[in-house]
């Protein structure tokens, strides 16, 4: 049953090639997204392009069902995958932040990679922001440590919070992402005139 | 009519159809799921690799080093009548409570389950699995064997040795009173009781280096 230890089937060299294989597609699907490019990124906010909406919310849908469906057959072990545990209002102070230097910059830190690996000039300059930012947060968590450590709640997951199946948390998140893109696409035609190109 | 085949709209609704299914069969309960692991962990069941020696438990009782949990399955009389000292009473359907504390358990972190016999903890120890995958063993004889071996044998308790031979998960050993773990047995000296050969069987997930002084 999956997840499996990579390391001890694969030995160190072969897990490490296997996490660069994996990681180089995830690179290579974001750049043929498109999200290797700012103006692209950015334009989701203003509601121009959806391309990002529609990606990343299909990429999570498929994912999350893959993951549920290979539960419920009993090929994955769910409970083995890791889940980033949650420290709520860190969480929220912290998703804010990343969202103005999204709209700010133009890209997240895993696109503004992207970006750099296709030789892209504001890419550079804001994967350089990012490493300030990252020293910088380093050097001052230390006045801040009750604040970043408060409302811990451990490994948390909408189930638990809403009192439903995983089941059906996850057709309700299928319906979202649906719904956000019915929405959207109706607020786009409407500001703009069109949807998104073919 | 072709806007019915265009493929973004045959996507979404299989994505639909999809997470719809999914809702109404449902996710494995902890017996599907070793039902799906059984073939990966039977086989320590099977050759006993999980059963530990009661001398075993005492070292583990002892070892300050080691985060150990004891959980006991048996029902509420049997726990009052008498149990073994640290340990924690509590009913098989109430073990998925534990999830949260069994994933909080360091890498000296051991779980034993202990019943009248081995039956009812076998089962446990299965949930547990399914549950949490914690580094979890089973009291090999469960209390009845503890109790042959260190129930104090005097006419105030009346022990004797229970036999083992057709376990049926009760308490085959006689007792006055309800003591719980004041009884003596509950926790005995290891210095004091006979010594005992075992085979180790707990492996913990990390070693521990035992020195002492400036090491």
């Amino acid at each position: 049953m999956a997840p499996f230890d990579l390391t001890a089937t694969l030995g160190v060299t072969g897990s490490y090639l296997v996490y660069l294989g994996i990681g180089f597609g995830f690179g290579f699907i974001l750049e043929s997204s498109g999200f290797g490019d700012s103006r692209k990124l950015a334009a989701q906010f203003y509601f121009r392009e959806l391309r990002v909406l529609k990606v990343m919310f299909t990429a999570i849908v498929v994912a999350m069902l893959l993951v549920f469906w290979a539960s419920a057959l009993g090929l994955l072990d769910y409970a083995d995958i890791m889940v980033k545990e949650t420290w709520l209002w860190p969480g929220i102070v912290g998703g804010l932040i990343m969202g103005v230097g999204f709209i700010l910059g133009g890209y997240c830190p895993g696109t503004s990679l992207v970006s750099v690996a296709t030789l892209k000039v504001d890419g550079m300059f804001f994967l350089l922001g990012h490493v300030v930012g990252v020293l910088a947060f380093g050097e001052t968590v230390g006045y801040i440590n009750e604040f970043w450590n408060s409302s811990y709640m451990g490994r948390f997951i909408l189930p638990e919070l809403f009192g439903l199946d995983i089941g059906v948390v996850v057709f309700l998140v299928v319906c979202l992402a649906l719904a956000m893109f019915l929405g959207f696409g109706w607020i786009q035609r409407l500001i703009y005139g069109r949807g998104d190109p073919e | 009519m072709n806007a019915l085949f265009n493929p973004r709209v045959l996507g979404a609704g299989f994505l639909l159809a999809a997470a719809g299914v999914l809702a109404l069969y449902g996710q494995p309960d902890l017996e599907q799921k070793w039902a799906f692991m059984a073939p990966e962990y039977a086989s320590r069941l099977e050759f006993r690799e999980v059963y530990i020696d009661p001398a075993e438990l005492l070292r583990l009782i002892n070892d300050d080093y080691i985060e150990l949990v004891i959980y006991d399955v048996r029902d509420e009389r049997d726990w009052n009548i008498f149990h073994l000292a640290d340990s924690e009473r509590i009913d098989l359907k109430n073990l998925p409570t534990q999830r949260k504390r069994l994933r909080g358990l360091s890498e000296l972190g051991v779980v034993v389950v202990v019943s009248n016999d081995e039956i009812l903890a076998t089962r446990a120890w299965k949930q547990l699995m399914a549950l949490a995958k914690p580094n979890v063993y089973i009291l090999e004889g469960g209390i009845n064997h503890w109790l042959n071996i260190y129930g104090v044998v005097d006419e105030e308790h009346e022990h004797g040795t229970a036999s083992l031979a057709r376990p049926d998960g009760t308490l085959r050993h006689p007792f006055k009173l309800a003591l719980g773990a004041r009884h003596a047995a509950a926790r005995p000296d290891e210095h004091l009781v006979p010594h005992r050969e075992y085979t180790e069987k707990v492996k913990l997930l990390k070693k521990v280096k035992k020195a002492g002084g400036c090491d």
